[in-house]
């Protein structure tokens, strides 16, 4: 499907949009390896009630699954989130695959604007991935504990300043029932 | 102050053990898996998710509700075959993984299971040998990167109690770690049997 091709090892690495149960589940396997095993985030924070209103991408070493990115669909952007590659399969561009990926899926449905929150530690990253700050750093300002970074869906068409304000997407969303979360985050 | 008050303020966790009954807790047990088999010990996928997730019972062990340990039983005709057990790293200080193997084990003896096995790594050998599993024999084998050993443990299950085809049929219907507790099927039997499809069966047999 993407137009770069890619392969670690001899495998061709492929990217699918999640169809199936079990499609979600490697998604979801992905992410535990990363989240809750290496990084050793709660359950409960991991599956945050946002995955049965989103679209997973999952990228395949063969028939592996190695990788995979989760967008949510705002009205006047997407956001890309959860993005995650199992560890000894990194520094092979397979999250370049996924983040194009999801571009031309954010194209095909008429969004304009990508978005996402960074670590700030990554901010780096997503800058070389042609992202920029979604509100310029304001020198002397405390350091944030994420970064809201935009990227525009066609590149022909540069994004208006400050489009998506923080506040739209921070809160919880109204479809999150607090009855229907994974226990013990109903508090939050 | 009274002992009910001290139990109210109380820091210790709350350890919930259960037999997976919903698609949310096996979806629980499967991402601990992934979190600790293959971003812990980089199993692949496939050698996790082994394609015998679907003919299993699955345990789960919850601190404050949180997801914290899993654990997969296998029954075959002669023994419950234990396998898949996890704790994951942030509780592995709280001394669980004795007391959930002793509740999987009591949970195959409840069943009726005159005996346990399991396939324990090298390096958990003597906690297996304290709760009372032995080797089979004297068999080392590997996979997935590990060394294995054999064990199997003697359960004594309770004649009077175990579930046998003369059990009460309300019983046997019951969830399987509740054997004990009314299930909803009893709850059911106040509508009565109005046999709805006992027109289409007669059809059927004549």
């Amino acid at each position: 499907m993407s137009m770069t091709s890619l392969s670690i090892a001899g495998e061709t690495v492929t990217t699918r949009l999640a169809m199936r149960m079990e499609d979600s589940l490697q998604a979801f396997a992905v992410r535990a390896a990363c989240f809750i095993g290496e990084l050793d985030v709660p359950y409960s924070e991991e599956f945050d009630g946002h995955d049965f209103g989103a679209t997973h991408i999952i990228a395949y070493v063969g028939d592996e699954p190695v990788g995979t990115l989760r967008v949510r669909w705002f009205k006047s952007f997407a956001m890309l989130e959860r993005l995650a590659v199992i560890q000894r399969f990194r520094g092979n561009g397979v999250a370049t695959l996924l983040l194009e990926r999801a571009r031309q899926l954010a194209e095909t449905r008429g969004n304009n604007m990508l978005y996402t929150q960074a670590l700030p530690a990554d901010v780096k990253y997503w800058e070389k991935q042609g992202w920029r700050r979604l509100v310029a750093e304001e020198a002397g300002s405390a350091p944030k504990r994420i970064v809201a970074m935009v990227k525009a869906v066609d590149p022909s068409k540069p994004l208006p300043e400050a489009e998506a304000p923080e506040s739209v997407v921070l809160r919880r969303e109204n479809q999150l029932d607090a009855a229907g979360l994974p226990l013990g985050t109903a508090s939050n | 102050m009274t002992e009910a008050n001290a139990e109210t303020i109380s820091n210790r966790p709350v350890i919930t053990i259960k037999l997976a009954a919903t698609s949310d807790e096996l979806m629980q047990c499967y991402m601990l898996r992934a979190a600790v088999f293959m971003g812990e010990q980089h199993c692949p996928y496939w050698e996790e998710f082994d394609g015998n997730d679907y003919t299993a019972s699955h345990l789960m062990l919850y601190v404050d509700g949180e997801p914290a340990a899993s654990m997969r039983v296998r029954w075959f005709a002669t023994f419950a075959k234990l396998e898949r057990a996890i704790i994951l790293k942030r509780y592995r200080s709280y001394g669980l993984f004795i007391p959930f193997v002793m509740w999987a084990r009591d949970f195959c003896r409840a069943k009726g299971y005159a005996k346990a096995y399991l396939h324990a790594q090298h390096r958990l050998w003597p906690i297996f040998e304290r709760m009372g599993f032995r080797r089979v024999d004297d068999k080392i084998f590997h996979f997935s990167d590990h060394e294995y050993g054999a064990f199997a443990c003697d359960l004594e299950p309770d004649a009077a109690t175990m579930p046998t085809v003369l059990t009460d049929p309300m019983v046997l219907n019951r969830p399987e770690d509740r054997l004990e507790m009314p299930g909803i099927l009893e709850d059911s039997m106040t509508r009565g049997a109005s046999n709805p499809h006992a027109e289409w069966s007669e059809r059927r047999a004549n």
